[in-house]
């Protein structure tokens, strides 16, 4: 295995970890966390396939924004007795979707498991220039629409978030 | 004056709707308009009548309905015989509206109180008037449903309550034959007309048979609004109703439908001896039933109840044998003297508080008037010569002699002399004798209810003069003039006026003997044990074996049918919309709102997609 | 570099897909239903960021994408926590499968 093998094995044995114990951790806070695990794994899977802007931009808005927005989230809404992610949930349903979800990973590995593309260097030299450059020319449209959509949920969430007159009154 | 007559029941309608949606709550106002308007249709009867008297009578229709070649027709008319009822039946009511302004007094209710007399008065002078069969079952329908109302104005008592319900249920099982009557004729006939249903039976258009059939089940009407054997007995029971109430039912209006009716399609009884002799047999016997009950009751204004029965008989028994006159006459005096005793009885009642005549006596003291104007009654009623009921028995008498019929007379005889045996034995127990301990409080009533009954004595005194052998028959001339009917020539043996004089003298003797002298008191003497007199107090229990032969069977069989309803039918009912509830609940259980389920069956059968395919395109196998 | 075959990152992703659509499913608390689906968007970047490197015609339109799936995932991250902290204040739970009042 080459080193670049050894590399990636243990990027995604990480994020694979991250996931996991975002799924078994018992605390809210402790799952966030675990996460921040699988973003920075995630992250550094975008270096190795020689995205850096993408990899840089996962760090700070999921590792950054998101997380940080998701411990908000729960300090906000704290509770004793609902923050512990308690095991109400019945096994059989639990069962369902083990099973399910098995099910759909194991049958689409093997429908692309073909797959098998040589990688190619696509672009010598700054990405992050290349990018800025698609972005004001190609995509000049989406990347407007983006910042409005941008723009409609920082006011959305602060309308929503906001308390309504009469409850502000009491 | 005698065109406008329609107005008359309209009055008592327009009195009643009032009342009941403008002075409900206004008693002192409501009480004076419901009066108000009485008086002005008393007027305006007492007119008809004068005009009639004068004139001719008068007929009006207008189209109502139109049914292929047959037209219905709404109108009114005024013949001789209507305009008598009208002139009673608005005299009647006008003075227990004037006597029930003070009896009713303090009553929360007396403004609905008068209301109703309105109902009830405008369905009794709509009945009168109708032209027609029809109009007359409508009104005949109204009259019952006034009664059930007055009946259960105490509607808070459960004896007041089942007492309505009785008279509704009784008198509606009469209704049933009338309406099967009026429709048998209606298809013979082809109409609903009195005038057309009488050429028809004149001229020989319909078979015996069918005469027969159809006066025989308008008199079953007439047998349940008049209260005569075999369903009398909810007419007792009425007396639960107001006093005033029970003098309205029981001398002008209701009890006396029955009696009018038969008398209104008298040309149809007239052809058909099967049912003279059946309207015969039902009134006699009727008459000594009732009469004997009436000896041995202790409740004053049964007494008076059955005494109504009794002489709804005598009516009965001189329409069967032909004494058309005879009937009308006795229904005539009967109203005044009957709505005198009862308003009597309701003056001693108000004054005593007890209904029952053992524990009243020595009434006369305290209650002058009270007694002197019961004492007219009870001597008209026993047919005391020169007042009114000893002019009108004794036509009756008359009636049943000539008939041939010398059992039926001799039994109307002896209830003669069981009437003034029982009316007396009030009298007696009620008036004289010792200050009972129950009436050492009562004081005199009121103008309000001593004037009505002065009135009303003047009639009960001189009302028989309009009839006599002696003075002129006023009455039979007036209504045979347009009667439609045959008139036979009738010599009347002398004799039957001093029989008739004699029995009523030795009934008032007798009971003078039995009840004025030794003050018997049935439910005190060694006599209250013996057979005779418990089925004769228990009215030959009548109501037992009714409620034995047909409420019981009735309920078993309503019960049989709940069983097979709850089990049979509604256990497929339940079935069926148990299996729908399931289906339903199954599907309410899928909207359960709660995402993750949606979401974890949608993956679900995602995953079930992905595997077919990958399975079967994908080479999964492979 | 080239060593490693595309169908490995494919691996990885569905692994991580898996992962936040098991979590998505059964967790009750709605935060960390949120976190799950952020993972599964994850999961998504890693295979457009993959084939923009390994494909018939790698180009930069991956990352171009990747990068409006972020700006994505963030507004719907700030909108469904604002969702979130309205629903608390009217119904003092955050467990998601309380929230069924449009049931039935």
């Amino acid at each position: 295995m080459s080193s670049s093998g050894i590399v990636f094995s243990i990027i995604a044995i990480c994020a694979i970890l991250g996931g996991l114990m975002m799924i078994t951790l018992k605390k809210v806070m402790h799952m966030t966390v675990a996460m921040i695990l699988t973003y920075f794994s995630i992250a550094a899977l975008y270096v190795l396939l020689t995205a850096e802007f993408v990899a840089v931009a996962q760090v700070l808005v999921y590792s950054g924004g998101i997380t940080i927005l998701m411990v908000f989230g729960i300090m906000l809404t704290y509770h004793k007795a609902e923050n512990r992610d308690e095991e109400k949930v019945s096994s059989f349903r639990k069962l369902i979707t083990f099973l399910s979800v098995a099910t759909l990973g194991i049958v689409s590995y093997f429908l692309v498991a073909p797959v098998d593309f040589v990688a190619e260097e696509i672009f010598v030299g700054d990405h992050t220039k290349a990018i800025g450059e698609i972005l004001y020319t190609n995509y000049i449209i989406p990347f407007e629409l983006v910042s409005i959509l941008l723009l409609v949920a920082l006011i959305g969430a602060v309308l929503l978030a906001k308390k309504d007159k009469e409850e502000a009154n009491e | 004056m005698i065109h406008s007559a329609w107005l008359i029941p309209v009055l008592p309608l327009l009195s009643f709707l009032i009342v009941i949606l403008f002075l409900r709550n206004k008693p002192k106002l409501g009480s004076l308009v419901a009066n108000c308007f009485s008086l002005i249709t008393f007027i305006l009867a007492t007119l008809v009548l004068v005009g009639r008297l004068q004139g001719d009578s008068l007929l009006r229709e207008w189209n109502w309905l139109e049914v292929g070649s047959t037209t219905i027709t709404l109108g009114f008319e005024i013949n001789a015989l209507n305009s008598l009822m009208l002139f009673i039946v608005s005299f009647v009511s006008f003075l227990v509206n004037v006597y029930s302004l003070e009896y009713m007094e303090g009553d929360d209710r007396k403004s609905i109180f008068f209301a109703y007399l309105g109902l009830f008065t405008f369905a009794m002078l709509a009945l009168v008037i109708s032209p027609n069969l029809l109009q007359t079952y409508i009104f005949w329908e109204l009259v019952g449903l006034g009664s059930f109302l007055l009946i259960g104005f105490y509607f808070y008592k459960d004896s007041a309550r089942a007492a309505a319900k009785k008279a509704f249920i009784m008198t509606r099982i009469g209704d049933v034959g009338l309406l099967i009557g009026i429709l048998l004729l209606f298809t013979q006939v082809g109409s609903f007309e009195y005038d057309e249903i009488f050429a028809a039976v004149r001229n020989g258009e319909l078979i015996g048979s069918v005469i027969t059939a159809s006066a025989i089940l308008i008199f079953i009407g007439a047998v349940g609004k008049s209260g005569q054997f075999p369903l009398h007995t909810w007419l007792p029971d009425a007396m639960e109703g107001p006093t005033p109430v029970s003098a309205l039912i029981h001398a002008a209006t209701m009890v006396a439908a029955g009696v009018y009716l038969v008398a209104a399609t008298y040309p149809l009884f007239e052809v058909s001896q099967i049912a003279l002799t059946t309207v015969a047999v039902v009134g006699c016997f009727t008459a000594i039933f009732a009469a004997s009950i009436g000896l041995f009751q202790k409740d004053i204004k049964r007494v008076l109840a059955y005494s109504t029965v009794s002489q709804l008989g005598f009516m009965m028994l001189a329409l069967g044998t032909s004494g058309y006159v005879a009937g009308v006459f006795h229904l005539t005096t009967h109203a005044f003297f009957k709505a005198l005793l009862f308003l009597a009885a309701g003056s001693v009642i108000h004054a005593v508080h007890t209904q029952d005549i053992e524990e009243m006596g020595g009434l006369n003291k305290r209650m002058k008037i009270t007694s002197l104007v019961f004492l007219i009654g009870t001597l008209a009623i026993s047919g005391f010569p020169l007042f009114s009921g000893f002019f009108s028995k004794e036509e009756i008498l008359i009636s049943a002699w000539t008939s041939g019929n010398e059992i039926m007379f001799f039994i109307a005889l002896f209830t003669a002399f069981l009437t003034s045996l029982y009316m007396f034995r009030v009298y007696f127990l009620v008036f004289t004798g010792e200050t009972s301990e129950a009436s050492s409080h009562a004081k005199e009533s009121g103008s309000a209810i001593l004037v009505p009954m002065l009135i009303l004595a003047v009639f009960a005194v001189f009302s028989g003069f309009i009839n006599t052998h002696w003075f002129g028959t006023y009455l039979s001339d007036f209504l045979l003039e347009d009667a439609q009917i045959t008139v036979k020539e009738t010599h009347a043996p002398t004799w039957i006026l001093y029989a008739a004089t004699i029995v009523s003298l030795a009934g008032i003797f007798t009971s003078y003997l039995l009840f004025g002298k030794n003050k018997t008191k049935f439910g005190e003497s060694s006599f209250s044990k013996s057979p005779v007199y418990s089925i004769v107090y228990n009215k030959y229990y009548i109501d037992e074996i009714y409620d034995a032969i047909v409420v019981k069977p009735t309920r078993l069989f309503a019960a049989g049918l709940k069983f097979i309803e709850w089990f049979c039918v509604g256990g497929i009912m339940k079935t069926i919309s148990g299996c729908i509830q399931f289906v339903g609940w199954i599907g309410s259980r899928l909207q359960s709102g709660k995402i993750q389920t949606y979401g974890t069956i949608a993956v679900f059968i995602f995953a079930l997609f992905i595997l077919v395919y990958g399975v079967t395109n994908g080479g999964l196998l492979k | 570099m080239s060593s490693i075959p595309a169908s490995s990152f494919l691996l990885l992703a569905i692994i991580l897909f898996c992962i936040g659509l098991y979590g998505a499913l059964t967790k009750r608390n709605t935060v960390v239903v949120l976190i799950s689906i952020e993972l599964m968007l994850n999961a998504a970047n890693i295979n457009l960021v993959t084939f923009s490197k390994y494909g018939l015609t790698p180009n930069l339109t991956g990352h171009i994408f990747s990068l409006f799936v972020m700006a994505v995932a963030a507004a719907e991250a700030a909108v469904a926590l604002a969702i979130l902290i309205a629903l608390y204040r009217n119904k003092p739970t955050i467990l998601i499968d309380e929230m069924d009042d449009l049931k039935h």
